[in-house]
């Protein structure tokens, strides 16, 4: 008798955990689906950098439109691929995502760097927070004072810059490969904070770097913005040559700008937010929605005013254009590309 | 805003009802997440600035600064008590901390160890404070020719360290400066000893390797032995007699006043520089204190100096640390990168803005640093008690208990298991150098100055040629650093000869 119970119990206890089931399956509706989960949001770098501080901006924001409780954790490691991997290989739930470093990561994996196993063009994008502004910058006692003077001034340019592949020394070789600029670049400095240091103590004359992190020393009076990457300068690159002007005035037009075009599109890549591979259409297009409404969400944009961090938001589908543009290079910008990252240039 | 304007807004604002509560709460936070084996000042930090969004400046700097300050303070609370280094800035307290602990001196230890932390943290303080009229030039004085010749000085420092012979210690440095070598090369990008592991292509981290080298080392020590920690003593002291040690800690430690200095000025210089990190600067004041005092034999038994001169010289780091993140905004450590980030949430531009504008937020630094340590000092002492007593539990019970957090502080600074591999090998590999003698701390100084040192001289030979070391300041330090070799070798021929004769 008790065992027929115990049965029935049993029975009753698997069809309604199987209804149960395939209640929510069917009944699937994103919104529905996020209530009350947890988002697993990974950093790939240490607590405090700029990645991690965008992250712990927005994800109140992605909280209020998603429903989800939203855990940064950061995985810092290889130059922030280990993050990348984790985030690519994690499971295609909609429930694991992370910001990571577009060019970087673009330009690991164009020159094969061990460890760069993802591919960026494979992510799922919910869209991009800030593109990467890249500049050149001077020290003011280095008596470079304009482009033009780097280039017609007769002596060559010290240009710091850190390892090997890195942003500040890609950037440094390709814009001076394209203009044959008379450049001596420097590499090994820890960090960009270190050239800086050596920038001032006038060791380097110049150095890349974006626009975020160049600002302040400029309205410091200690570095001068002699050229950059956008292509619609605005703010404080009103008035400074682009790239872009500087090559459709020079000869050899059309190879410079195909250089400089590629080199563009690494940095347009910026900071997106990306999900693992094959997420179901529904959850991706619920984040992707829900990411765009954190992004312009009034509050958080005066946050990020109030704070100085740039915004420069693109939607999903636009990043993972744009990611795909830039890892599909031709084959001589590809070369050309891969040399500069390995330091063969 | 003049100097003397700021300092005085910057102090009433430090002790204001809405200032003063946050320093109290981040200052606790730091004490506790120092005598934790493995978490370091830089975590501390990492947690405290994710509360600071909803926070007022100076309520925010309070917090996260008190948090960063106190944290050498409980790591020597930790490593005089249990031989464990609380944090790396405290490897060089384990040289006398854990011996006086053995003669059954333990509060006597940490009450020189705290007070001199207090006094360290306060030069190092008020050195910045002097300094901010000449902040930025001071901070230009070291490029990378200079640390490369500063961090040579240091590395000499192994030879006056330990009790060992200076052939060992010289073997245990090279090969620190070895294992820094690990990990991919960001000069030629090549891998180096990573014998293809992903995990070591970034470095050996350093946290474990402290930990296994120290703590996880002791603990195979106290297994093997058995026993309870504190050797020699006839169980835990009354708590009478441990108040009575601790105020004759302090009282010693005043007395101590010239060496304090010293190893204090030591300490903010080293701050000063970037890339040094302060673990060495301990080591270097402890060598110092050696090479300078009337008792030489008696440092590595337990002499109260041993202890003084590492914990004056790592708080005074922190003043020193400071001075690069204040006068450019850039950060010279990791601790100091995750403090400007904070900085930057709270609204705060650093910078000759800072310097000119808001002289009042650097002073609410400094007093924060100062108050910090009080804080810190007066709730250590309340801490010594409780946690002397445990230094009498036997080994059977002590050593799993402690294991688990040393493993727990490995694993969380960065959440890897990795980690935890490394601290266990550097475990064995410690307990190894202990038995034939060989000086941990050597090793330690190598591995620690071994990044700065290539890094920096390949810099230097790319900037300034092969002879960057004929400029002036370059070559001042270096030839002193030819004369206190010369000083050194020649003490120990003669030692030698004494010995003999």
């Amino acid at each position: 008798m008790r065992r027929t119970v115990l049965k029935g119990m049993a029975v009753a206890l698997v069809a309604s955990v199987t209804i149960g089931l395939g209640g929510i399956a069917h009944a699937e509706d994103a919104a529905e689906f996020y209530k009350g989960k947890a988002i697993k949001w990974i950093v790939p770098y240490k607590p405090g950098g700029g990645y991690d501080e965008y992250s712990r901006m927005i994800a109140p924001y992605m909280e209020k439109y998603t429903g989800a409780r939203v855990d940064i954790v950061n995985m810092p490691g290889s130059g922030g691929m280990k993050g990348a991997v984790e985030i690519f290989n994690s499971p295609a739930d909609g429930l694991h995502i992370g910001i990571i470093n577009g060019s970087a990561m673009i330009t690991n994996e164009l020159a094969g760097i061990e460890g760069a196993n993802y591919k960026v063009a494979d992510y799922n994008f919910l869209g991009r927070i800030v593109a990467d502004q890249r500049v050149l910058v001077t020290g003011t006692n280095s008596g470079i004072d304009s482009f033009e003077d780097m280039m017609t001034d007769g002596s060559t340019a010290v240009v710091g810059a850190t390892g090997l592949g890195g942003s500040t020394y890609v950037d440094a070789v390709i814009v001076g490969e394209a203009f044959g600029i008379d450049q001596k670049v420097v590499h090994g400095f820890n960090s960009s904070s270190d050239i800086r240091t050596a920038m001032l103590r006038g060791d380097v004359h110049a150095m890349w770097g974006s626009l975020g992190s160049a600002a302040k020393g400029v309205t410091a009076g200690d570095h001068k913005i002699i050229l950059h990457g956008e292509r619609e300068p605005s703010g404080m690159l009103a008035g400074i040559p682009s790239v872009f002007d500087m090559a459709a005035e020079a000869e050899d037009a059309d190879r410079k700008l195909a250089i400089l075009d590629a080199w563009d599109g690494l940095s347009a890549v910026g900071r997106p937010v990306a999900a693992p591979p094959g997420v179901p259409a529904d959850r991706l297009a619920f984040l992707r929605d829900a990411f765009a409404q954190a992004m312009q969400d009034p509050e958080f944009v005066a946050k990020t005013e109030e704070t100085g961090r740039d915004i420069a938001f693109a939607d999903g589908d636009r990043t993972g254009k744009i990611a795909k543009a830039s890892t599909d290079l031709d084959e001589t910008n590809r070369v050309l590309f891969v040399r500069a990252i390995k330091g063969e240039l | 805003m003049t100097i003397i304007e700021g300092m005085m807004s910057g102090f009433l604002q430090s002790i204001s009802l809405s200032v003063i509560p946050y320093l109290f709460v981040g200052s606790l936070f730091g004490l506790v997440i120092g005598v934790i084996p493995g978490l370091s000042g830089h975590f501390a930090m990492a947690m405290a600035v994710t509360f600071l969004y909803s926070m007022e400046p100076g309520a925010g700097i309070a917090f996260i600064l008190g948090a960063h300050a106190t944290v050498a303070q409980g790591g020597g609370l930790t490593a005089i008590l249990f031989s464990t280094p609380g944090t790396g800035q405290n490897a060089a307290t384990l040289l006398d901390g854990p011996p006086m602990r053995d003669k059954g001196q333990a509060g006597y230890a940490v009450g020189a160890a705290m007070a001199a932390c207090f006094l360290g943290a306060t030069f190092g303080a008020v050195s910045l404070a002097l300094l901010i009229p000449v902040l930025r030039q001071v901070v230009l004085f070291f490029g990378p020719p200079e640390i490369v010749v500063l961090a040579f000085l240091a590395l000499t420092f192994v030879a006056v360290l330990g009790k060992e012979d200076m052939t060992r210690s010289l073997i245990a440095a090279l090969l620190g400066l070895l294992l820094a070598m690990i990990g991919v090369d960001n000069v030629t990008n090549t891998e180096r000893f990573t014998m293809g592991s992903d995990r070591l292509s970034d470095g050996l981290p350093l946290v474990p390797v402290i930990l296994g080298l120290f703590a996880v080392a002791e603990m195979i020590d106290l297994w093997g032995r058995g026993g309870s920690l504190a050797r020699h003593t006839s169980g835990p002291l009354s708590a009478r007699d441990t108040q009575k040690q601790i105020f004759a800690g302090i009282l010693v430690t005043f007395r101590h006043w010239w060496l304090v200095l010293r190893c204090s000025a030591i300490g903010t210089a080293m701050g000063l520089i970037p890339g040094l990190g302060s673990a060495p600067a301990a080591f270097v004041a402890y060598g110092h204190a050696k090479q300078t005092s009337k008792n030489k034999n008696e440092f590595g038994k337990g002499t109260v100096e041993g202890v003084i001169a590492p914990e004056a010289s790592n708080d005074a780091v922190e003043g020193g640390a400071l001075a690069s993140t204040i006068a450019f905004g850039i950060p010279g450590s990791s601790s100091m990168a995750i403090l400007l980030s904070g900085l930057f949430i709270l609204g705060l531009e650093t910078g000759p803005q800072m310097l000119n504008d808001n002289v009042d937020i650097i002073f609410i630094m400094i007093f924060t640093i100062i108050i910090g340590n009080l804080i810190g000092t007066i709730v250590g002492m309340f801490l010594v008690n409780p946690l002397s007593r445990a230094t009498s539990i036997r080994s059977e019970i002590m050593v799993p208990v402690l294991l688990m957090v040393i493993v727990t502080g490995a694993f969380a600074g960065e959440r890897s298991l990795f980690d935890i591999g490394i601290a266990l090998f550097f475990g064995v590999f410690g307990y190894v150098m202990k038995i034939l003698n060989y000086s941990r701390a050597a090793l330690l100084i190598g591995f620690v100055l071994g990044f700065a040192v290539e890094k920096n001289l390949y810099l230097a030979l790319l900037l300034d040629g092969p002879f960057f070391f004929t400029e002036p300041i370059p070559l001042g330090l270096s030839l002193f650093t030819i004369l206190f070799l010369a000083l050194n070798i020649r003490s120990v021929y003669r030692d030698r000869r004494e010995v003999k004769a």
